[in-house]
């Protein structure tokens, strides 16, 4: 694999607060009020518009009781994107776009769980960059481009 | 349309007409009041002035104005109130005026800012109401009257009964602006903002003092690598991973995260809280 290229999602941290504190049954006044921090922060937290610090990381674990990797999950940026394509473009330009590429519909909305390894042996590189535009985005925005 | 948009049509009332008409005679009666008092003068202070030219000027600018003004505002007003209706629908408010320029004003709820109901003297006299109903913006267009060019954007005047439409135009209002249930703990109040900042900064004032244990020297010296390359294949400076194994940093998830998947452990190993 030396020498060989390989593209990688760029991934952004999502939480599984709101789910663990719903099934503890605290609001999220409780919650924030046994880390130590305002309710804001675990509005923002919840919402994925904060990247949090280690500490507070430690102690949401500590209080909800679950170790870190349960709640914090790193999930690719694009596969968010492709869930709220729907929303935000009409369907004849995503209609288009398959068209032009000549890529199956469902194979396009699954980009997001693909392995990163599968990643970069189904999809060519100017795909991705097409995709990625498609998507308000540059390449470098959702992928990294790196030697192994 | 559908059907089920329409709550409620209203027209307004004939005495608006009698009330405008009215109104334009006084202001006539004042003029021609004016009027005849100077011809009057005129007359007895100029003696080439005789009677029957006297009887002719109170006619040409006097009788003959006030009869036509009389008659044609009459007319007017009648067919004004012939061609102005409103709809109070699900969403908006829609009139419907104009003699000449016929408009349909549509305006939404949610862009109304409040509901004024006016009565003039003349209005009273016929038990009348005018509802004004200011938005945002003021915009000529879609003004109730065209006399008035700029005014509330909602204008209908000569009701009857303005509170069935105050009612439910509030009631419509009101399902459309309250907080949908299950929701009320998810929208901030102010004074709770203000509190919360507070908070936080007396919260992350204490948290200054907090210290991380860390191992990452350990686990990266068992993997194998340098400082530098660790720096290097996270994307970070050096100084960053020193002050790191120094403990001397408190690191954002992100970042411990992708160390941890560097050095292929959890990040509970890497970190602890001291």
């Amino acid at each position: 694999m030396i020498g060989e290229k390989s593209v990688k999602f760029k991934t952004k941290i999502k939480t599984r607060i709101k789910e663990i504190r719903n099934n503890l049954c605290l609001s999220q006044q409780d919650l924030a009020d046994r880390i130590g921090v305002s309710r804001q922060t675990i509005y923002f937290l919840e919402k994925g518009k904060y990247n949090p610090s280690l500490t507070i990381s430690f102690k949401i674990a500590e209080v909800l009781n679950r170790p870190l990797n349960e709640i914090f999950y790193q999930e690719p940026i694009i596969k968010e994107e492709l869930n709220e394509i729907k929303y935000k473009k009409p369907y004849k330009e995503v209609e288009d776009f398959i068209n032009t590429q000549g890529i199956d519909h469902n194979i396009l909305f699954r980009i997001g769980d693909i392995d990163e390894e599968e990643l970069s042996k189904s999809f060519s590189k100017e795909f991705l960059e097409e995709l990625a535009e498609f998507l308000g985005y540059k390449f470098d925005d959702l992928f990294i481009d790196a030697d192994i | 349309m559908n059907e089920e948009e329409f709550v409620y049509i209203g027209t307004i009332s004939r005495d608006y007409v009698k009330k405008e008409v009215l109104k334009n005679n006084l202001i006539l009666v004042v003029y021609a009041v004016v009027v005849s008092i100077i011809c009057l003068y005129v007359y007895f202070e100029d003696t080439g002035f005789n009677f029957d030219l006297f009887l002719i000027s109170i006619f040409t600018s006097v009788v003959a104005p006030y009869v036509a003004i009389a008659l044609i505002s009459a007319l007017y007003f009648s067919a004004f109130v012939r061609n102005f209706t409103y709809k109070v629908q699900k969403d908006s408010i829609v009139i419907n005026h104009g003699v000449f320029t016929k408009t349909r004003a549509t305006i939404p709820y949610r862009r109304i800012q409040n509901i004024n109901i006016t009565t003039g003297i003349f209005d009273r006299m016929f038990k009348t109401f005018t509802i004004k109903i200011e938005t945002a913006g003021h915009s000529a267009v879609s003004s109730g009257t065209t006399r008035r060019g700029i005014g509330p954007e909602g204008y209908i005047p000569g009701l009857k009964d303005p509170h069935i439409i105050e009612n439910k135009i509030k009631e419509i209002i009101a399902k459309i602006s309250t907080t949908p249930s299950g929701l009320e703990d998810k929208i901030f109040k102010p004074e709770q903002l203000a509190f919360d900042n507070f908070i936080s900064y007396i919260l992350s004032k204490m948290r200054e003092g907090e210290k991380l244990k860390t191992s990452i020297r350990q686990l990266r010296e068992k993997a194998k690598l340098s400082a530098v390359m660790l720096a290097e294949k996270v994307g970070v400076p050096i100084e960053t991973i020193n002050y790191l194994e120094e403990g001397k940093y408190n690191p954002s998830l992100l970042l411990a995260s992708k160390i941890a998947e560097i050095l292929d452990c959890k990040i509970e190993d890497l970190f602890e809280l001291a």
